[in-house]
């Protein structure tokens, strides 16, 4: 009797027990851990979390918007330990003009950040003779490579946190009606005129709100369905309404394949439109983002923001 | 500097694997351009460089990695509606370039933006500025370059057209599409008004080989607006040749010409060309290189022309000959066949052997069976006015009708009689333009080394110094002879067949270069010329003359009439209020070829009394003698002697 491998075996054994068999390749690498695994849910559409048929795909309204930002650092030097960043943050809304893509607004900002606290005098002079905006760092007394580079790179990402802000607030502006997809949480926007109109698209799950039979229903959502709509806290007292979409079928290919979150901001129409929404995000699969590893998460219009940004930056350095 | 350029277009990109080099570099634009292959672009680098390209590639991509990234957006459904969003694409072209400013250094092309051309870029570009506009300029319009909206005449230098700097024009290209004869038909008329006076003088000869096709050069074809406009901006008068004449052998009747311009109307302007003995023996190689012609008959050939044609040779037997006609020459010979039979003498007659005798009579008398019509065996010429040749006048040869051995005899001799007066500098011109359609029949690349190709190769490589100027066309340049078609200056190419494109002569064309040779409407051409760096597109005007098809439609050819008939009609046409009558009364009692004599010198000489011009030759010998003298260009006649006169 030939032996199975033990691949075989394993597979063998979960089918025997009515699971489903297919997921990840061949990893090498322990993730961090995560930082905020849990978060809280409230229902609002279901008393359960239910799998709801989304229907056909459809068109999202003429002059929907997609935003974007990227960042680019990098040591340029050291005065003794204190390492001197270069950043370069920017951030686009593309809209769509008959099937093309254009740009709507666009931000960018090239500056140094560095920790303040710890330069003479003199050196604190040249470097605003650059006349780049200078930001802090910060950081405490005793120092430490690799914190003071990670606290940098908090400058550069909260640089690219506003720079995303003032494209979505001019943008927002100028169009008083019309969509807005970010890329990520809506969170940071929910105080803003016009948030009603951000629909965030989360392609990352590190934190679960739902659990039990809720998680369950929600992560093996079958293809063109979505979770029912529940609301979530975002980090202050702030609510935001939003669902689970699965763009593409997943079976064999690992339970997160395809698998989108949809947020809005916290108003009644929501749970109305979830569905419908679901529909818009459904028509944009095609094209397909492809080459990109994250395809069957990032949509079209998105990965062109970002390659938009990208072909701007050039080389940068 | 040349600071004024269109609105930008595109811009000049290039990468590690596809760089840009000095001659060739790729450049995107929008998808929706103007932009086309054989377009004419500017790069303009801020450093000031500019460098001038013409489009020979055109390419079109989007950011789809894999074919098989669309099937999973379609979930395998070609009828899947598309997506909401186009994917982005690229129009990438390529330049190659045609000039940089400045020359020197020469680098590669900056990645720079471009623009299209405007028209003085055009003519930069091309390096027309160098002749066009020059002091002692010589730009002759071959046609409109157009390209995003604007258009620009082109033009050709004429010291590279004519000589001396290189010389000749082929065109190539599909029968019936490529408009060939049309496009020389126009060049010609464009070279015959802007050829200026100051280059010297020039003539054309062409030769009809095809039905009716040059037939009617003096008459006005029908134009469209679109043409007129063309020859508008192209500065030329839309109006047919002025100074044509045209040459037809007879047929085998000898009075009817063997041309479809036999219409009554257009009939005076044929001349008859009409050979001797003497016209032929000069040029006997052509005749006879076909067969196993050898050092012997050559030998025996070259007595004859040396001592024995126009001359008193007395043979053995005591006769005394003057061979001047094919006639005389079958006298000589029967009379030393005879003589030697007679004599039971050995079979040399001084130091030729009669076997040779014998193929070299055969030979000879057989041309005057196989060229009847053009070869007559009684003495009379009628020839091109060689040494009287005016300045822009057309000599249309019509051999369309005859055997292929009588058209390469024409060619052949038309062609050496040019070369020889132009080398003594005494044609009347400095410069003759020679049209050969067909030219693959003349000097096929293959094939055995005939006369014909052999003086054709000598054109081509020699004859930019004398002012003798080959404009060849032929369907497939692949199959002329590669120096006679590789010694052409310009090169014009119409529509082209896909299959000659796949020969190895058009390798250095790109691609989509050779689909548009290939797709190329009407009156579109391809230009090689020295001063253009690469080929470049025109389009040119119906020329103004009346196709020939037409032609023959709006003057069908004369019917053939007999012998009487025709006399008097050729009469008529030069004075039309000769009575037919008349004309049959004077002929009776004459011989045949007396007529054709008495006729032929009529027509050449165009007295104002025709009638009695004619009856004046017709007469008596001494009457004869009178007419040569006042027909005064040729002395032919005088040495005439009618061997059925008395
Ligand atoms: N400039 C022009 N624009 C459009 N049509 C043209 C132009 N010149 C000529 N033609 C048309 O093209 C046709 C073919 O022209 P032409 O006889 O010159 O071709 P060709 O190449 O010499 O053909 P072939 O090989 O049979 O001799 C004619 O019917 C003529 O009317
Ligand atoms: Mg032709």
């Amino acid at each position: 009797m030939v032996t199975r491998s033990a691949g075989h075996r394993i597979r063998d054994a979960i089918l025997a027990a009515n699971g489903k068999v297919g997921g990840s390749s061949v990893l090498t690498h322990v993730p961090q851990p995560l930082t905020r695994p849990f978060g809280s849910a409230e229902q609002l559409e279901h008393e359960c979390v239910e799998a709801v048929a989304v229907g056909e795909p459809k068109a999202s309204p003429r002059g929907t918007g997609f935003l974007d930002g990227i960042q680019r650092y990098s040591v340029v030097g050291r005065f003794g330990l204190v390492p001197v960043v270069r950043g370069y943050v920017a951030a686009a809304v593309l809209g769509r003009r008959n099937e093309n893509l254009c740009v709507r607004h666009q931000v960018s900002e090239e500056f140094v950040a560095t920790s303040i606290g710890r330069l003479s005098g003199e050196q604190l002079r040249e470097l605003e003779n650059t006349r780049l905006p200078l930001y802090d760092s910060g950081g405490d007394d005793r120092e430490h490579p690799i914190l003071d580079m990670h606290l940098a790179a908090r400058v550069v990402e909260d640089r690219r946190e506003r720079a995303e802000q003032r494209v979505i607030l001019s943008y927002l502006r100028d169009r008083p009606e019309g969509w807005l997809v970010v890329d990520g949480s809506i969170a940071p926007y929910l105080a803003e005129d016009g948030a009603s109109r951000i629909l965030g698209l989360i392609k990352s799950h590190e934190t679960q709100f739902l659990e039990g039979e809720d998680l369950r229903t929600a992560m093996t959502l079958p293809v063109g369905h979505r979770s029912s709509v529940f609301a979530r806290r975002t980090n202050g007292r702030d609510k935001a309404y939003t669902w689970y979409l699965r763009l593409w079928p997943w079976d064999d290919r690992g339970l997160l394949h395809g698998l989108v979150r949809l947020e809005l901001a916290p108003v009644d129409e929501a749970v109305v439109q979830a569905s419908e929404i679901s529909a818009w995000m459904l028509s944009e699969r095609s094209p397909l983002s492809a080459p990109d590893s994250r395809w069957d998460r990032l949509i079209y219009p998105m990965r062109q923001v970002e390659s938009y940004l990208r072909a701007q930056v050039g080389e940068w350095l | 500097m040349r600071p004024d350029h269109n609105p930008t277009i595109g811009r000049v990109v290039a990468t590690e694997a596809m760089p840009s080099g000095t001659h060739q570099f790729q450049f995107w634009t929008a998808t929706d351009t103007d932009l086309g292959i054989g377009a004419i672009v500017r790069v303009n680098d801020d450093s000031g460089r500019i460098v001038y390209a013409v489009v020979t590639d055109g390419r079109s991509y989007s950011d789809l990695a894999t074919p098989l990234h669309d099937v999973v957006a379609a979930e395998g459904d070609p009828a899947a509606k598309r997506g909401p969003t186009r994917r982005t694409e690229v129009r990438l072209w390529t330049g190659a370039v045609l000039r940089q400013e400045p020359e020197e250094p020469l680098q590669p092309v900056p990645l720079a933006a471009v623009s299209l051309a405007t028209k003085e870029d055009v003519e930069f570009a091309l390096r027309m500025d160098s002749y066009v506009r020059s002091e002692t300029a010589g730009g002759i319009p071959i046609g409109i370059y157009t390209g995003g909206g604007m258009s620009a005449p082109v033009y050709l230098d004429a010291d590279f057209l004519l000589g001396p700097e290189s010389a000749h024009l082929n065109i190539s290209g599909v029968s019936g599409l490529a408009t060939k004869t049309s496009a020389v038909e126009f060049f010609l008329t464009s070279m015959f008004q802007t050829f200026p006076a100051h280059k010297g003088s020039i003539a054309a000869v062409c030769i009809n080989v095809k039905g009716p096709d040059l037939c009617f050069l003096d008459q006005p074809g029908e134009l469209t607006d679109v043409d007129r406009e063309m020859y508008g901006q192209l500065g030329i008068d839309p109006r047919p040749f002025e100074h044509v004449c045209y040459h037809a052998p007879f047929k085998a009747d000898g009075v009817n010409l063997n041309t479809l311009r036999s219409h009554h109307e257009l009939a005076k302007s044929v001349q008859p060309l009409v050979w001797g003995l003497r016209e032929v023996l000069d040029y006997h190689e052509v005749l006879l290189n076909r067969d196993d012609i050898d050092a012997k008959s050559d030998a025996f050939i070259d007595f004859l022309t040396d001592r024995v044609v126009e001359k008193d040779f007395t043979d053995e037997w005591g006769t005394t000959h003057r061979v001047c006609t094919f006639s005389d020459l079958e006298r000589l010979f029967r009379s030393i066949f005879e003589g030697l039979e007679a004599t039971g003498r050995s079979d040399m007659w001084r130091t030729h052997h009669i076997a040779t005798i014998r193929k070299v009579r055969n030979r000879l008398l057989n041309i005057s069976t196989r060229c009847k019509g053009l070869v007559t065996d009684d003495g009379s010429v009628s020839d091109l006015p060689f040494g009287s040749f005016e300045d822009r006048s057309v000599h249309v040869v019509d051999v369309a009708g005859m055997d292929q051995l009588a058209q390469d005899l024409v060619f052949t001799r038309v062609v050496s009689k040019l070369r020889e007066h132009l080398e003594r500098r005494d044609l009347g011109v400095e410069c003759v333009i020679v049209f050969v359609d067909e030219l693959n029949k003349y000097a096929p690349g293959d094939g055995p080394d005939t006369y014909v190709r052999k003086m054709l190769l000598d054109i081509s490589e020699r004859g930019r110094y004398l002012g003798l100027v080959l404009f060849g066309a032929q369907q497939f340049r692949s199959q002329v002879h590669r120096r006679v078609v590789g010694n052409a200056g310009t090169t014009l190419y119409g529509r082209m067949d896909m299959d000659e494109l796949a020969t190895p002569g058009y390798q250095v064309l790109s691609p989509a270069t050779k689909i548009k040779l290939a797709t190329l409407p009407k009156g579109e051409l391809m230009i090689r010329h020295p001063h253009f760096t690469q080929p470049v597109f025109v389009r040119f005007p119906r020329p103004p003359i009346l196709p020939g098809p037409v032609g023959v439609q709006k003057f069908p050819p004369a019917k053939e009439v007999d012998f009487e008939d025709a006399v008097v009609m050729q009469l008529s046409t030069l004075d039309r209020r000769i009575l037919p009558g008349r004309v049959k009364e004077l002929i009776v009692g004459h011989r045949d070829d007396a007529v054709r004599r008495a006729l032929l010198a009529t027509r050449r000489a165009q007295p104002d009394d025709a009638l009695a011009f004619f009856e004046a030759a017709l007469g008596t010998p001494v009457a004869r003698e009178q007419v040569t003298g006042s027909v005064g260009k040729t002395t032919r006649l005088k040495q005439v002697e009618d061997p059925y006169a008395s």
